[in-house]
């Protein structure tokens, strides 16, 4: 089985500082592979080793997402695609279809893998327009992924509810992080990942600009929350009267 | 909580300038994997709620122990400021384990450097990966640093050694797989490999310690315990040396593990003072606070330093034995008062939260073990004082 998995070099949300004017601070950002891709890499790693084949990685970034390449190779995959080109300038479309030339270019694959949505934009875009640009079936939101020969039984993870769904391969698909525990490379494994071979695409090659609508961000800032404070005085008895009543006023307790 | 910091991955890259950015992937991948697997249980193993055995496990297969040895034996062939590092990221993480790990490996190195080939074969890659769990037994219930006046005996009869006697104070005993024991031979004290179980070894009750829970220690109780004459290492009679070169590099590490100690104390006093109001605003705005706070910054910032500073040392074959112990005294005497401070910003509830005040618990063993402050002065003067001649 010849698997294909997404990964973004995310800005680490972690890491991430807010300047005085609430615009995260993206200038010299710590990087590394977006937390919920992981969960993608595993479940490859999980599907080679029930069905043997490949897992090769795909990414489309600057040179120095080589290192998020060298993270899932080092937890077990084959070897990586990085398509060159800067997510901070290109719109989710772009992304996906420079990522759907580089998998056709590389295949054919039976199984191509996302996560829901990065750990950084969280658009959630990139998986169904690559899905729909493969040109194969589509599930989101996978929770388990069983392959029985030529037919994929999938769970989808839905807010109150969890659907099941059959699709025949080649399958598109999203995961959610419920889907497994990702491993953690050893650090024999981490050292070797750097001898994994990495090939380099043009992304304005595989997907010339002006093809798609080109969208934009206008402005990313960081949501303000205010707290409300309530102080309360008094001796212990007529504390904690006072703050029955501001509980209730506030709506926290009912009367 | 962060474990490998933005400041790790800079001195990184001043210290290992070459190969800075794999190091970083390394240590930053250790780091994760402690942040979830070993930081969220380290207050159940201070309480006795949870074992050390699994996650220390789980770090050997991770492959913390092999960083610093040789691929021919099974290491990664990396820097030992790397290990040193690593050490410092598990001290943040759960010092119990850093203590039991850092033994361990002291024991690793003794074979590496006193090991004849059969001995390296036998022992060390199965202890660096972890499949056997060493412990390092010098200290006895009437000698300590003085460990030239040890009372335990090895005497040689027909192709074997008789050990008799006891050790105190052994972190991992009961546990361990193989003991690094010191005993005296006719020759002086001499240095031996012991395989558990043996019929002559026997341990006390586990020791009640005021921090370092999470990791076991007991007495070692030898009582004609019999180890095959192959398992003497290096020359008899050289035996002091040879714990003495090993406490030398240990130090470095008890350093490294004293800053990581201190780093997760800091960063709970740090989200402390900012949270917590008192007249009116948050007393990170008191100066008084803000002085601690610079205080213990400082303090976790130059004991860093030092024991890179050794462990480059070491690296590059140069006398560090000065430095390390300067590395390990200061160190160890700036995270008591870091741990302090940071149990005093809390107020009340730092001399109660068990989770808060075990640091302080956890850092008061380190002036003590592998060389108290005072003898490792007297050794840093008796060194300067030789250098400047």
């Amino acid at each position: 089985m010849k698997i294909a998995v997404c990964v973004k070099n995310a800005v680490d949300e972690t890491e991430l500082k807010i300047d005085s004017g609430g615009k995260p601070v993206l200038t010299g950002a710590v990087t590394r592979m977006s937390a919920f891709d992981k969960n993608a890499v595993e479940e490859g790693l999980r599907l080679k080793a029930a069905h043997q084949g490949e897992v090769v990685i795909f990414t489309v970034g600057p040179p120095e997402s080589k290192k998020t390449m060298k993270e899932a190779l080092a937890m077990g995959a084959d070897r990586g695609v990085l398509v060159a080109g800067d997510p901070t300038a290109i719109d989710t479309m772009r992304t996906a279809s420079m990522l759907s030339a580089a998998i056709k270019k590389s295949g054919p694959f039976d199984v191509v893998l996302c996560s829901e949505g990065s750990s950084d934009a969280y658009s959630g875009q990139v998986p169904p327009m690559l899905g729909e640009m493969m040109g194969t079936a589509f599930v989101s939101y996978a929770r388990r992924i069983v392959v029985d020969g030529q037919t994929a039984r999938v769970e989808r993870s839905l807010e109150d509810s969890v659907e099941v769904v059959e699709a025949p391969l080649p399958l598109t698909a999203s995961v959610v992080s419920e889907i497994n525990e990702p491993r953690y490379p050893t650090l024999i494994q981490i050292m070797q990942a750097g001898k994994k071979p990495i090939e380099e695409l043009n992304g304005d090659q595989l997907s010339p600009a002006g093809g798609y609508r080109q969208a934009s961000t206008a402005a990313m800032s960081a949501q303000h929350s205010a707290r409300k404070h309530i102080m309360i005085e008094g001796s212990l008895d007529e504390a904690a009267v006072k703050l029955v009543d501001a509980l209730t006023k506030e709506g926290v307790l009912s009367k | 909580m962060v474990i490998y910091t933005p400041e790790h991955r800079r001195l990184m890259e001043m210290f290992e300038p070459a190969r800075h950015q794999e190091y970083s992937d390394i240590l930053s991948s250790l780091g994760g994997f402690m942040e979830k697997q070993i930081l969220p249980i380290s207050s159940k193993l201070d309480n006795g709620t949870a074992s050390i055995k699994g996650p220390r496990r789980a770090l050997f297969e991770q492959g913390m122990s092999q960083i610093p040895f040789p691929a021919k034996h099974g290491g990664l062939g990396l820097p030992f400021s790397v290990y040193a590092t690593a050490v410092e990221l598990l001290g943040a993480a759960d010092a119990s384990i850093a203590l039991s790990v850092e033994i361990h490996n002291a024991v690793a190195e003794g074979v590496f450097r006193y090991g004849n080939d059969a001995q390296k074969e036998a022992y060390l890659e199965s202890i660096i990966t972890g499949k056997k769990l060493a412990s390092f037994a010098l200290t006895e219930p009437a000698s300590g640093s003085d460990a030239g006046t040890m009372a335990t005996t090895a005497e040689k009869k027909a192709g074997e050694f008789v050990i008799n006697g006891s050790k105190m104070f052994i972190t991992n005993a009961g546990e361990a797989d193989v003991y690094f024991v010191f005993a005296k031979t006719k020759k002086g004290p001499s240095a031996f490999l012991l395989d558990a179980p043996n019929k002559g070894l026997k341990f006390g009750e586990e020791l009640p310690k005021l921090g370092m829970r999470g990791s076991k220690t007991r007495e070692v109780l030898l009582s004609d315990c019999c180890v095959p004459e192959q398992n003497l290492v290096g020359e008899e009679g050289k035996g002091a040396d040879f714990a003495k070169e090993m406490l030398h590099g240990a130090r470095i590490v008890v350093a490294a593990l004293n800053v990581g100690i201190s780093q997760v104390a800091y960063g709970k006093a740090l989200t402390y003072a900012k949270h917590r109001r008192a007249f009116g605003k948050s007393i990170s705005e008191f100066q008084l606070t803000r002085e601690k706070i610079a205080d213990m910054k400082s303090g976790i910032s130059a004991g860093r330093l030092l024991y890179l500073y050794a462990a480059k040392l070491k690296e590059l074959g140069h006398d560090y034995s000065s430095e390390a112990s300067q590395a390990k005294v200061f160190a160890t005497e700036m995270s008591l008062k870091v741990c302090d401070s940071a149990i005093q910003i809390h107020g009340g509830y730092g001399y109660t939260t068990d989770d808060l005040h075990r640091h302080w618990r956890d850092a008061r063993l380190l002036t003590i073990g592998e060389g108290t402050s005072e003898v490792l002065r007297m050794l840093i003067a008796r060194r300067e004082l030789a250098r400047s001649t």
